[in-house]
Formats: C-alpha cells, sequence, structure tokens
C-alpha cells in the first residue's frame, strides 16, 4: 500500500453529459459541461479546482478546458497512460494530490467523440503510423497483417484464452447476455430496453473468429464523465462522500494497450495479477468484503479474464462462475451493473466508476441492496471505494 | 537499448523461418481495402524464441489449430517491402 493513501480522499462529486453516437459538440465543450455538471453535484465552484487529471488518447487540452471553464489557478496536472486501462488510475493521481497537499480539489474527466468522431474500431487510416501517446508502440508490427483494431489486437489474447482453459463463445455470451440484462433496466444506456438471449449472443455476427462477436464489443459512444476528489477530512462537509480506500497501478514490461502480445502467457491478464496485489494484499482489504464490482469490459473475454486475474474465482474458471449467475444482482459479486461498456456506453472506463459511485450512494438504476464497497478495475489501474 | 543488457549495438541473425502458432484470430470485420477476408492473423512462436505477429497462408480459416508447426513464406506488399507471413508444414505453393 502506499503510504498515506488508504483512505485519505473521497469522490465529492460525479457528473456526465448525455451518452449518444453524435453528440454535436466538442470534446473540451463535453468535458466542460461533464466537470461542472460534477462539481454541481459537489457543491463547489470552478474556482474550487486547482487539480485536474486524465489519460491518453484523450483529445482535450487541458490549458483549453481551464480557459473554458475558468478555473484560476491549477497547482497540479498529470495525464496517465494505457488509454482506458489508466481509467482508473486517476484516482491514484488525484488521492495522491490531495493526500499530500499538491491540490485540494481535482477533478478527473474523460471526453470523447468515439463514435461521430475518431472511431476506435475503424480499420481505415491506421496502417500508416502509431501516434505519440497512443501506448501502441508495438502496433507497427500488427498494422502490415491487417490487426488494424482494438478488437484484433485482443482476440489474439482471447483465442489463446479460450484454447488454454476450455471456454468457449456461449461463455463469453453468458456474460454478455448479463451485460444487457442490466443495460435494459438503465435509462442512461445504450441498449436500454433491449435485452439478448443466448442465443441473439450467437447469431451476432464474427469480428474476430472464434471469440468475438458484435456482440462482444463495447459501444463507441459520444459523451464525458468527471469526477470531483478531495481529502477525506475537506469531504466530511461534502453532501454525499465516497472514499477511496485506495487506488493502484501496475503495468508490466512488454504492456501497451489492448496489446500484451510479447508476454509469456497470454492466457492470464498477469499485469491484472500485479494490480490485484496492489489492491488487495498491499491494503489487507479482503476480496469478500467487494460488494460490487465494475470491470472494463471493452471486450467480453477480458472480462472473465479479469474476473480470473483479480482473484474471483481460479484461472479458468470464469465461465463457471457467471454461468452460475455470480454476477447478476443476487450474485456473488454483481458486475457492471450499469450494463458495462457493452451495454451502458464506453467512455472510455471512466463510466463504470460513475456507476460505482451511484451504487454506494444508493441512486443507481440498477441499485443493488446496500452495498458498502465496491471494486473498480480497468485492467492496468483499479480502485476500492467505500461508503463513509 | 537491449532491456536486459542495456547495450546499443544491434546485428542480424538468421532465423530458421520456421515456428508454432501461438494464437490466431480470423478478422472478418471491420474491411480495409488492402487486405483479403477473412484474414487470418497469428502470433508464431519461431523456434529460437521469438514471437512475431504475422498471417497464415495456405490453410482455409476452419483449419487453423493453435500449436501447428508453419514456417515462412515472403509476400510482397504495395510498397518496396516483403512481408514474412507463414504456411502450415506440409501445404503446397
Amino acid at each position: 500500500m502506499i503510504r498515506g493513501l488508504q483512505s485519505a480522499a473521497a469522490i465529492v462529486g460525479i457528473g456526465q453529459t448525455e451518452f449518444s453516437k453524435d453528440a454535436g459538440r466538442s470534446e473540451t465543450r463535453l468535458a466542460s459541461e461533464a466537470i461542472l455538471a460534477a462539481l454541481t453535484d459537489a457543491g463547489l465552484g470552478t474556482d474550487a479546482v486547482d487539480g485536474l487529471v486524465s489519460y491518453t488518447i484523450d483529445p482535450v487540452e487541458e490549458t483549453e478546458l481551464v480557459r473554458s471553464l475558468g478555473i484560476p489557478e491549477v497547482r497540479w496536472s498529470s495525464r496517465l497512460p494505457y488509454g482506458g486501462g489508466g481509467s482508473q488510475g486517476v484516482l491514484l493521481h488525484a488521492a495522491a494530490a490531495v493526500a499530500s497537499g499538491a491540490a485540494e480539489v481535482v477533478v478527473a474527466y474523460r471526453a470523447l467523440r468515439a463514435r461521430s468522431g475518431a472511431r476506435f474500431g475503424a480499420a481505415a487510416g491506421r496502417v500508416a503510423a502509431t501516434s505519440a501517446h497512443s501506448g501502441t508502440t508495438a502496433m507497427q508490427w500488427a498494422y502490415p497483417y491487417g490487426a488494424l483494431t482494438p478488437a484484433s489486437w485482443m482476440s489474439l489474447n482471447a483465442t489463446r484464452y479460450m484454447h488454454v482453459f476450455g471456454v468457449t463463445s456461449e461463455d463469453f455470451g453468458r456474460a454478455v447476455v448479463q451485460l444487457r440484462d442490466y443495460a435494459a433496466t438503465n435509462p442512461n444506456a445504450h441498449f436500454f430496453g433491449k435485452p439478448i438471449v443466448l442465443a441473439d449472443h450467437q447469431a451476432s455476427r464474427w469480428i474476430a473468429e472464434p471469440c468475438i462477436r458484435l456482440f462482444d464489443c463495447c459501444q463507441e459512444t459520444d459523451g464525458s464523465v468527471a469526477i470531483v476528489i478531495t481529502s477525506a477530512e475537506r469531504a466530511t462537509d461534502s453532501r454525499n462522500p465516497i472514499v477511496i480506500e485506495t487506488a493502484a497501478g501496475a503495468a508490466l514490461f512488454e504492456q501497451e494497450v489492448a496489446s500484451d502480445h510479447y508476454r509469456p502467457d497470454l492466457s492470464v491478464m498477469d499485469g491484472t495479477v500485479a494490480l490485484a496485489k496492489q489492491l488487495f494484499d498491499a491494503t489487507g482489504i479482503s476480496r469478500a468484503d467487494i460488494d460490487l464490482a465494475m470491470i472494463y469490459d471493452a471486450f467480453s473475454p477480458i472480462l472473465l479474464m479479469q474476473l480470473e486475474a483479480l482473484g474471483f474465482c481460479g484461472l479458468g474458471e470464469a465461465k463457471d462462475f457467471i454461468a452460475e449467475g455470480n454476477l447478476g444482482p443476487k450474485g456473488a459479486l454483481p458486475c457492471n451493473t450499469n450494463g458495462g461498456l457493452i451495454g451502458e456506453g464506453y467512455i472510455h472506463g471512466m463510466n463504470l466508476t460513475l456507476e460505482a459511485v451511484r451504487q454506494l450512494r444508493g441512486d443507481a438504476a440498477n441499485q443493488l441492496n446496500d452495498p458498502q464497497v465496491a471494486l473498480v478495475s480497468a485492467s492496468r489501474t483499479g480502485t476500492i471505494l467505500r461508503r463513509p | 537499448m537491449c532491456p536486459v543488457c542495456h547495450g546499443l549495438e544491434h546485428d542480424e541473425a538468421e532465423l530458421s523461418g520456421r515456428g508454432r502458432v501461438y494464437s490466431y484470430a480470423v478478422l472478418h470485420h471491420p474491411r480495409s481495402s488492402k487486405f483479403t477476408y477473412p484474414l487470418v492473423v497469428a502470433l508464431i512462436d519461431l523456434d529460437e524464441g521469438v514471437r512475431i505477429m504475422s498471417n497464415l497462408v495456405g490453410i482455409g480459416p476452419a483449419d487453423v489449430q493453435i500449436g501447428m508447426q508453419v514456417h515462412v513464406r515472403f509476400e510482397p506488399t504495395d510498397g518496396e517491402m516483403a512481408v514474412p507471413v507463414f504456411a502450415p508444414d506440409g501445404s503446397d505453393q
């Protein structure tokens, strides 16, 4: 555990824009709107903000954001690598800032037009080169062979995972059916009112065979989310604080965004195993304490693989854990209760954090019965949140 | 820089061009005009211990198996360079 960080910071506000397929406005405006909403939720003005944090592949310029919102002075800012894998690391950075006094009120944000703007899943135009800060340097060795998209990169890990543990597309489908069940009753979800059965999943077309069908993929989404973090001490004055029990990051040698192809064993997300050591072993928090898990599901296979790497079930056992209904509202580990990135939408992982906060506050669309502790995992970074 | 010894010198080593399929995927969508689909992308563990990404050729997508032995071929690209691709041992062409 990082010295002095445990329970030292709290989330005091969350905000978001609508999630859509065409926001019709810039990422900077979307971020500004989400941050204003989060500050309103926190009962704070923009003049209280002195820290900013986001993660890579966010097109919003910090300087433009400061100008847009009228923030008088920023004392601390950072941006994590790993794309969406860094989406929970924003809480580590923010907690470290407010615990040390480097900043008093930090805003974490992510804005994107992943559908109407530059689509993550598009193949055209990507062959030429990788871009700086994309975390995908090794993709220059993938593009010449037509592996152009996150789905194609992750499929190589997923096929190996299926091979080693005897996992099938139906096993991924059972997870997706659960996510779509949650999304069906979440008005904020893209798939609100649209549950599926396993046969629908199996009938959806292949993106990358034998592991990723269309319904295994998250939703390219336009929108923004924001979170306001301050010290636990200052949060006691807040209306509805949620304690950041811990936050951590772990990125291993040869790991990139969605492309760990040169790690020895691709059937295990060993970066997430390392993350779990930081979240659990280093803090004394027990997996049995977790009432709710929000797990980065850009594609359904990595939901199963993270459940195993985090230690909620044994290696290769996530398929059985899910088949027993454990991710459902009455299961052992309700998971992605907003529908996840597959069912609600893909705000690059940070909308999972907002759902965890809503569940702990008690005002989620699919509200669980009195959850106290939530885990959010983005594979490389993660956090454990607790109701005070 | 070499991550093990931090040396800065580079050298070339001729490899056997033989290896085994570590993992693969048959890509269907989205489609780029530069490739033919379905397209088999694979990770090949070369006999010398290096893993590389490549395409599998000379085999139907449904017949690809993890662990199968493959060997290198070189195919032209739309630029000046040829790229190494892999075909299963025993396949013609």
